[in-house]
């Protein structure tokens, strides 16, 4: 059976140009259909604070966030993110201070090698947004998908609770 | 771990995308969510030559309740999960939502991909057998609608051509008056379920029930539903019944075994889990 | 039973401490102090493997074998190399005049050497190894020329069964060795056999402890640059930059000084990246042959199922014991199951070896008897993981006094306590360890009153009335520590170990601090600075460390094995404490008063008791510097020091409780709560000890509970993603629990023990006694392997409900010197 509909655009690999706002500045990058988010974030645009750790979208380390929600980069690829709106570790930062959340995780030792930290703090920042006072298991079912290797996860939720009793006394 | 090249088109109505399917039936994959997908095609055991893309269909997208509770295929699982309508016409949809995989999961998966996806050990495609959900499908030329206990046909493999897509779950009836219990066992939070249990049940002002539902996720190649325990439930007080509920439900199913559990494990908790789940509905009626 | 003594014979040197004074004015050690690390980590600034890009960079990926044991007939290329973008396919034979073999061996002499060619395109020894490399411009590009090689494999039967693969007959992976065992050892102290006739129990048992990784999240990555002037430059996530010099020059032929290693942002190492891999030698050979920088970063299933596994020994244990719970003497018959070929360059030894010799652990036992098995399977390489064979060994151990404190009917604390050694003085144990002191008893008092035991115990015993079941699982632990030579031959490695440090005071005043040592999470930059402001007298700010690149910092030989805070710690105060003396003695001449006048603090130097007699930091190194005629004569401009630390043996301990509830129907395990006292001596930084405490412990639930990198029969790999190879999350492990007590070391330099592994060697046998405890009520539960996971505590149930032995396997482990007679008949 052949179609009679009329068809906007043939599948193609070819390479093309991609526009998005990464932590509220446009960038525009080259990228073939396959190429992965977090590689056309890191490589494309030498963002490298979002890490690579598993590739099939279990250990959390890629995530950033893709018109507000938390994603896995790695399992995303660039061309579905055309025209978004894209935070990653990078944007956290204002004027060269650590922002409540990063200074929470300094405090509370919510970190050791650093290789998941990019993407705990952009869970916590949905977290936070969605759930300003969470509860510890709160805290721990919403970064049950960000893997740490590092701290048996007992700093990550301190710096949670931390940053959440921070902003609701800002 | 990087996917092979593919074409990729972004479609932007049902028809375009069927189209489009039809035209390279071959080697086709309908690409929504992607958070089954992608992983695979990183892993190249999955390496499609077309990929389209449906999530820019605007008509794919959205929850519907009208009588019927409708939900488009690239619903994002989060959006479900949000959702007052659906908590208010079935909670035992949210409260399924709440284990499918982690939040950047949820995010990202959708509701109709992870009904197509068709993994047995997955909460969605139970929860349309435990609601006898139907499947709206749309092909090039034409539309049709599956009841779910014949959509699914096998692990991965659905009653689905390679020009159609799934537009829509639809539930027919509402279970905001329903009893119910959902349950299952994973290796860890989040992972897919060994064995899962999804149960509706009515009941009448007696106390008899009159309706039930029981499907079980993990213990076949499809979601299935244990009839026997069903059928001895209906008529009964629930709580007299779900031990004896539990061992027809085991009896009746024949689960692998592989590395994280032997088919006697599968068998053993699929019965402790729908007697489980039959005695949270005897009682409060509802459960995790 | 032959009895060998080659090691360990009580000699071993015992270097004095010479930086005593340090702690008497200490200010920082001993303070939470804020990571000097962390602001680069969280605004995305780490600088790991994969963040650097080099102009010119072409990125490898590797063809690795689909099978466990196979001939490789061919590999064809021309698919491959027609691909645009794919520069290169480089197989074996194309490095065969270019790149050497490594030789892995333990110098022991009943340790074979296995020498092997780096790159082997002809025979695949497990699922997983490279066969091949392809270069190209993208990884991806690089990925479709790997699935365009045709290769054609000649099935060879697979070496699963390590304990059959020990027996005469077995297919081999080096039929020229004639073997696949490349070491047996045998080790005795005291009358085993007496102690074994007068007891008044024996007990038997057979422990088959999981394969498990350190999964790292950042896996391996290797770039390398070799250039036209012949210097190369290797990026590399290693836990030992210099050692992948030292190592890998030699294959590679080229000089030491030629050679630069960087492993600057490292993503987790946990004692796998202490090794030397394979692609260390080949993107460095890659380089070379294509004359551009080559990028490889290992993916997640590579890292699965071809990195390093480890903790996989078979034991067999028995214990001479008598009615009231005193031990007598312990034998037991370890079988580390190797891979491939011995990781170099620790070997496969490094599970069995430290299992077996830390057998007495701290029991009070008369006489103690082992054996080592290495056999060679067809799997990946077994190598060091966090706490190494201390783990395995520790949990059949501890799996097995639970066993018999049951079946005497002792509490599991009260059996420990009565065995144990005393508390705070030195003790040389039935091995020959030379303890330097802990809390033995003391830290299981502390956690026994932290989780209210006596309490617990009723809470168990009413909600055994309502059908629920908690366990209460123990698990007290002495860590050796502080990798130098002597605790290396206490665990059977004769090899010689150290480090060194080089402080320095720069001309404005300012501390650069370098050493050999490698920082990847453990906060080196942040301790060791709190080390050399209390050395120095000189204010933490100040002070700047460096690590992690061969070019930058004293060679050394890298961080493993809890040794850094000793032996960086160590070294510092030694090179801090000479340029204390030099600080001081400059100061005095410049102040014209006798150096014992000079009080050095918070950077300055004052005369004391003339408070406006003050130099700075500052003042003192430009005198240094640039003061010429005004220094002291006969002394040299530069304030710097540099000496190196190989301390004697020294011991940390604790305790860690787990507490579970066991779901009976369904075999899930809730683990509730884990609690822990340790004892690392003289504490540098308690909010890192606790950090290294928590991650360790968490580490270990995933050992006693999800991680299993199983294999099937015919040798396919099963857990080659993350699907299957279960990390804990934070829904996995629950609030963590820390106490201290502080037992400072009695011969260590500040009295520093090591510590950051003993929450791996511990927690999961805490988690599998918690479990059993748990279901005990339902015959006899007896945990014979690790992990254990829902469907194992459900076939316990079944089995203890058939009336057997609730385990699996059933049988009865013949006794040991049978087995080993057998072996010997055998081979």
């Amino acid at each position: 059976m052949s179609s009679t509909i009329d068809v906007g655009t043939q599948p193609t690999d070819d390479q093309r140009i991609l526009r998005m706002t990464i932590n509220g500045v446009q960038r525009r990058g080259i990228a073939e259909p396959r190429m992965l988010l977090v590689d056309f974030i890191r490589h494309e645009l030498q963002l490298t604070g979002t890490h690579v750790g598993c590739e099939h979208g279990v250990c959390g380390a890629c995530t950033v966030r893709v018109d507000g929600e938390v994603v896995r980069s790695c399992i995303m690829f660039a061309v579905q993110a055309e025209g978004a709106q894209i935070e990653t570790v990078e944007g956290l930062a204002k004027d060269g201070e650590l922002n409540v959340v990063q200074q929470a995780f300094r405090q509370e030792h919510g970190l050791q090698c650093g290789f998941c930290t990019p993407g705990m703090l952009l869970a916590t920042e949905s977290l936070l947004a969605e759930n300003p006072d969470p509860s510890e298991e709160e805290i721990r079912d919403y970064l049950s998908g960000n893997v740490c290797r590092c701290t048996g996860y007992v700093g990550i939720v301190k710096s949670v609770q931390a940053a959440a009793k921070q902003r609701s006394q800002a | 771990m990087k996917p092979a090249p593919f074409k990729y088109a972004k479609a932007e109505t049902v028809a375009e995308a069927t189209a489009l399917l039809d035209q390279h039936a071959d080697d086709v994959k309908v690409l929504a969510g992607g958070q089954s997908l992608i992983p695979l095609m990183n892993m190249r055991l999955a390496r499609p030559e077309v990929l389209i893309d449906i999530t820019g269909i605007d008509e794919l997208s959205g929850i519907e309740v009208n009588g019927a509770l409708t939900i488009g295929a690239t619903t994002r699982h989060v959006e479900v999960l949000r959702s007052n309508e659906v908590r208010a016409f079935a909670p035992i949809i949210a409260a399924a939502m709440r284990h499918v995989g982690h939040v950047g999961v949820r995010t990202r998966g959708t509701f109709g991909g992870s009904v197509a996806h068709a993994d047995p050990a997955s909460e969605i495609p139970a929860i349309v057998i435990a609601l006898d959900g139907e499947l709206t499908v749309a092909g090039p030329s034409s539309e049709r609608t599956v009841a779910a206990a014949d959509y699914f046909v096998s692990t991965f493999t659905t009653d689905m051509e390679e020009n159609e897509i799934l537009t829509a779950v639809r539930f027919p009836y509402p279970l905001d008056r329903a009893r119910w219990s959902f349950h299952e066992v994973a290796r860890r939070h989040g992972d897919f379920a060994l064995v899962g249990v999804a149960a509706v049940a009515e009941v009448d002002d007696a106390g008899v029930c009159t309706r039930a539902r029981i499907a079980l996720s993990g213990v076949s190649d499809v979601p299935v539903r244990a009839t026997a325990a069903e059928e001895l439930v209906v008529g009964s007080t629930i709580g007299e019944v779900a031990a004896e509920a539990g061992r027809l439900a085991e009896r009746q199913i024949d689960p692998g075994s592989d590395f994280h559990a032997s088919a006697e494990y599968r068998k053993e908790v699929a019965r402790a889990l729908v007697t489980r789940a039959l005695n949270d509905m005897a009682t409060k009626g509802e459960a995790r | 039973m032959a009895i060998q003594e080659t090691l360990n014979t009580g000699l071993n040197i015992q270097p004095e401490a010479e930086a005593d004074a340090v702690l008497q004015r200490r200010k920082y050690i001993g303070m939470n102090v804020l990571r000097t690390e962390d602001p680069a980590f969280l605004t995305g600034r780490g600088k790991y493997t994969d963040d650097v890009h080099l102009t010119g960079m072409l990125h490898a990926a590797f063809l690795r074998s689909a099978q466990p044991h196979a001939r490789i007939v061919s590999i064809d290329k021309t698919r491959a190399l027609a691909l645009d973008g794919v520069i290169d396919v480089i197989t074996g034979e194309d490095l065969e005049d270019t790149v050497g073999p490594f030789s892995t061996t333990v110098h022991r002499p009943e340790v074979e050497t296995v020498t092997r060619a780096i790159l082997n395109s002809k025979v695949a020894l497990y699922v997983g190894q490279p066969l091949a490399i392809v270069v190209a411009e993208s990884r991806y590009l690089a990925e479709d020329g790997v699935d365009a090689l045709d290769v054609e494999y000649e099935v060879l039967e697979p070496v699963m069964d390590a304990e059959k693969a020990l027996e005469e007959g077995s297919p081999l992976l080096y039929p020229e060795m004639g073997t696949n065992n490349f070491a047996h050892i045998e080790f005795q102290r005291g009358d085993v056999d007496e102690c074994f006739e007068r007891a008044d129990h024996v007990f038997k048992k057979r422990f088959h402890a999981g394969r498990f990784m350190a999964a790292p999240l950042e896996a391996r990555g290797v770039i390398a640059d070799w250039d036209a002037s012949g210097e190369l430059t290797v990026w590399s996530s290693s836990q030992v930059p210099n050692l992948v010099r030292t190592y890998t020059a030699g294959p590679l032929g080229i000089a030491e000084s030629k050679m630069r290693v960087i492993s600057e942002g490292v993503g987790g190492g946990f004692g796998m990246k202490a090794h030397i891999f394979d692609e260390e030698v080949l993107i460095p050979a890659a380089s070379q042959r294509v004359g551009a920088p080559v990028k490889w970063i290992e993916d997640r299933y590579e890292n699965l199922a071809a990195s390093l596994h480890s903790k996989e020994v078979i034991v067999y244990l028995e214990m001479a014991v008598q009615d009231d719970g005193t031990f007598l003497a312990f034998k037991g018959h370890y079988i580390g199951v190797g891979g491939a070929w011995p990781a170099h360059p620790w070997t496969s030894l490094i599970d069995p070896l430290p299992a077996a010799s830390l057998l007495p652990s701290f029991y009070d036992i008369e006489a103690v008897g082992w054996s080592i098995d290495a056999p060679m399977t067809n799997r990946c390489p077994l190598g060091a993981y966090r706490g190494v064979g201390w783990t395995p060994g520790h949990s059949a151990r501890e799996t097995m006094i639970d066993d018999i404190a049951r079946e005497l009917g002792i509490d599991p604390l009260e059996i420990r306590l009565k065995n144990m050694i005393p508390d705070g003085e030195e003790f040389v144990t039935v091995t020959g360890m030379k303890y330097d002191g802990g809390s033995y008893s003391a830290s299981m008092l502390k956690v026994k009153e932290m989780i209210d035991y006596d309490g617990l115990r009723q809470k168990q015993a009413e909600l055994r009335k309502e059908g629920r079941y908690i366990g209460i699982g123990w698990s007290p632990w002495v860590e050796p520590c502080a990798w130098g030579s002597e605790v290396a031959k206490a665990n059977g490695f004769a090899a010689e170990f150290f480090d060194a440090a080089s402080v320095t005071i720069e001309p404005d005043g300012s501390v650069t601090v370098t050493t050999g040592c490698h920082n990847h999470g453990q906060a080196h930059y942040t301790t060791l600075a709190q080390v050399t402001a209390d050395t120095l007298g000189v204010p933490f700010e100040s002070i700047r460390v460096i690590e992690n690149d061969s070019a930058t910092a004293v060679y050394g030989t890298g961080t493993y094995a809890s040794r850094t805070a000793v032996v960086a710690g160590g070294a510092i105060m030694r090179a801090g404490s000479e340029v204390r003396d030099k600080i001081i003695r400059l100061a005095a001449h410049a102040m014209e008063v006798s150096p014992e006048d000079i009080d050095l603090a918070e950077g300055k130097a004052s005369v004391k008791g003339v408070p406006d007699k003050v130099m700075t930091m500052q003042e003192i190194g430009m005198l240094a510097y640039y003061g010429g005629p005004n220094r002291i004569p006969d002394t040299e401009p530069t304030l710097t020091a540099t000496r190196s630390y190989d301390p004697p043996e020294t011991y940390s301990n604790g305790t860690i409780v787990a507490i579970v509830e066991v779901d009976i129907e369904t075999g899930k395990v809730h683990l509730q709560h884990i609690a822990a006292c340790e004892d690392c001596g003289t504490m540098l930084n308690p909010m890192v000890i606790d950090g290294q405490m928590h991650g360790a412990i968490a580490q270990g639930i995933g050992g006693g509970m999800y991680e299993d990198l199983a294999y099937d029969a015919s040798g396919q790999f099963l857990a080659s993603s993350l699907m299957d190879y279960l990390y804990p999350s934070t829904t996995e492990v629950p609030n963590i629990e820390i106490a201290h007590i502080e037992t400072p070391s009695t011969v260590t330099e500040g009295g520093i023990k090591g510590m950051g592994e003993s929450g791996t060697i511990a927690s999961p046998v805490a988690c599998l006694n918690a479990i059993a405890d748990a279901i005990s009520p339902f015959g006899d539960i007896k945990i014979m392997k690790s992990p254990i996971g829902p469907n194992d505590v459900r076939e316990m149930l079944r089995a203890a409900a058939a009336g057997s032995n609730g385990s699996a396997p059933a049988t009865q482990p013949a006794d040991v010197e049978t087995r080993l007679s057998q072996q010997a008949e055998g081979a």
